[in-house]
């Protein structure tokens, strides 16, 4: 690219710093705060504390709900990656009906989810199943599942056809071809995508809301307490996190980017 | 990867029964609640209790009933503006990514994507705290001497969901902008430099027409996702700043009228078909051509 006149950079730098801080404003105001107590409405800025952190150990509500999103978020994983692997698999290897399948597969993460949501919360009602961690899980699972199935179909689409063939060559069944060569190479595929269906998990809100039982998740406890205004915890919650967020992000790109990187180039 | 054709009967019972299972999960908890959610809109309610009687009551009190199609368009209108002040400033932020070299590029869009995958409901709240009467965002503004007393202009109204939801959405815009402009062959460039071209003749002849499938497909995002939000305008739009999504959320809740929500839900999903399709046409045409 030519050399960008100095004026232009510089607008296109402010831009993005002006961007940048944009979108970490609402992340850095409740970490800040999670240091400082609140009384009477305003921030106390003289001592920096810990109090948030230790109150939040002990609002029972808040772990509950923490728990019940892990479980939801570690079902949702082995749904989503299960039946996204085998769906891929089945994409890669057959003919019939594939974009069909593939269309369905992508519509709830195209549509608004207050219409997946709703859409379950009607279907559950008239099949009879109860609102539940189950009805929870099923709504997560159908969300996610696009993004799991695409993670491992790109890798699948990328990964050599002389490998299986050698595997064949060299007298191994159907099997053995399948679980010593595809699967390992689809691994960290798999991995990356688990990483992103948790994540996706463990924020959902909108369609968990809709089909929720008398247990909630974090993200939908939190939404029912703003509406009062949260205690001084949350904000250690916050930013607990965001920190967690952060090592998952690094964590998924780990898994899905040097590999494609190193693929690409050979 | 069997080979087609030659297949003993047993094996294509099996194909069968694989294909069957391929489509069991996707049709039974994708397709048949989206079929019977649409079946739903057709119902009506007495009393309380669903009446399973085909009708178009619901559709027809849609567009005769003067509240809904006002705060429909309202909300189009809304969301369309989001997408535009999106793009406005993601634009210019991609377009900087791509001048930068190598390990930078990555770790620049990375930066401004992390906030995608960080709670959503937190940043609510804390974006309205920033915009709140005693908010950062107006006591910087009375601290700056712009504004004489902390203003309610952003505070529980539309402004301050159009606010809400850019700050939510603008990552959404940045990848694929950023993606368009990344693949435009550098060759282009260099010949339309060598051709005498000045920068801005390059940016805007060739450069611009170029990215235009990722400005498309990333309005259609942004679009997508501010119209189906109704966490946000419930969060921050106070009793002024009443969107679709949020008549459409109280339907299931206090009016509980499934049925009339189910039609609300399909005029909204013909609006996001829409939005999508005119994204995806644009992105392919330019897209083919180049």
């Amino acid at each position: 690219m030519s050399a960008l006149p100095r004026l232009s950079t510089i607008f296109l730098a402010t831009i993005t710093i002006l961007v940048a801080v944009l979108l970490y404003s609402p992340l850095f105001v409740p970490i800040v705060s999670s240091f400082f107590t609140i009384s009477h409405g305003s921030v106390d800025w003289s001592s920096p504390t810990l109090s948030t952190y230790v109150a939040l150990a002990e609002n029972h509500d808040i772990l509950a709900a923490l728990r019940t999103t892990l479980i939801v978020g570690v079902c949702t994983v082995i749904l989503s990656v299960v039946s996204g692997t085998l769906l891929a698999l089945y994409y890669h290897s057959r003919r019939s009906g594939r974009s069909l399948l593939q269309f369905i597969i992508f519509l709830p993460f195209l549509m608004p989810p207050i219409i997946s949501g709703l859409a379950l919360l009607i279907f559950f009602r008239e099949i009879g199943l109860e609102r539940s961690l189950l009805t929870v899980v099923i709504g997560h699972t159908v969300f996610v599942l696009a993004i799991v199935y695409r993670t491992v179909l790109m890798r699948l689409q990328s990964m050599s056809r002389t490998l299986v063939e050698a595997s064949y060559d060299l007298g191994a069944t159907g099997w053995q071809t399948f679980w010593r060569i595809i699967l390992p190479n689809l691994s960290s595929a798999m991995v990356g995508g688990a990483i992103l269906a948790f994540a996706l998990s463990f924020d959902e809100t909108m369609i968990t809301i809709l089909v929720t039982g008398t247990q909630s998740t974090l993200p939908v406890r939190l939404w029912a307490m703003m509406r009062l205004g949260f205690s001084p915890d949350i904000n250690a919650l916050v930013a607990l996190i965001l920190m967690f967020t952060v090592l998952l992000c690094v964590l998924a790109a780990r898994f899905l980017i040097p590999r494609q990187v190193a693929t690409e180039r050979t | 990867m069997s080979e087609a054709g030659s297949t003993q009967p047993a094996e294509r019972r099996l194909s069968l029964l694989v294909t069957v299972l391929a489509f069991a999960l996707p049709v039974v908890f994708v397709l048949v609640p989206l079929a019977i959610f649409l079946g739903y809109s057709f119902f009506s309610v007495d009393q309380g209790t669903i009446v399973y009687g085909l009708s178009l009551g619901n559709y027809v009190r849609f567009f005769t009933d003067p509240i809904f199609l006002p705060v429909f368009w309202n909300t189009i209108v809304l969301c369309v503006s989001v997408a535009i002040i999106c793009i406005l400033l993601a634009y210019p932020a991609a377009y900087f990514l791509t001048t930068l070299k190598g390990r930078w590029r990555y770790a620049l869009l990375m930066l401004l994507l992390v906030p995608l995958l960080m709670s959503y409901v937190i940043k609510i709240y804390a974006i309205r705290s920033i915009l709140g009467l005693n908010g950062f965002l107006n006591k910087a503004l009375v601290a700056l001497g712009i504004l004489q007393e902390p203003s309610t202009l952003f505070v529980f109204n539309m402004n301050a969901i159009l606010l809400t939801l850019t700050l939510l959405l603008i990552p959404f815009a940045i990848l694929p902008i950023f993606l368009s402009l990344e693949r435009i062959p550098q060759v282009l460039l260099r010949a339309s430099d060598d051709l005498g071209a000045s920068g801005l003749q390059t940016f805007l002849r060739i450069t611009l027409p170029l990215s235009l499938p990722g400005v498309a497909s990333a309005a259609s995002f942004v679009f997508v996702l501010a119209i189906g939000d109704f966490l946000t305008p419930q969060m921050v739009g106070g009793i002024s700043g009443f969107t679709f999504g949020r008549i459409l959320y109280s339907q299931f809740g206090t009016a509980y009228n499934w049925p009339f929500g189910a039609a609300l839900s399909v005029a909204l999903a013909v609006v996001v078909i829409a939005a999508i399709l005119v994204g995806e046409r644009i992105g392919r045409n330019r897209g083919t051509s180049v």
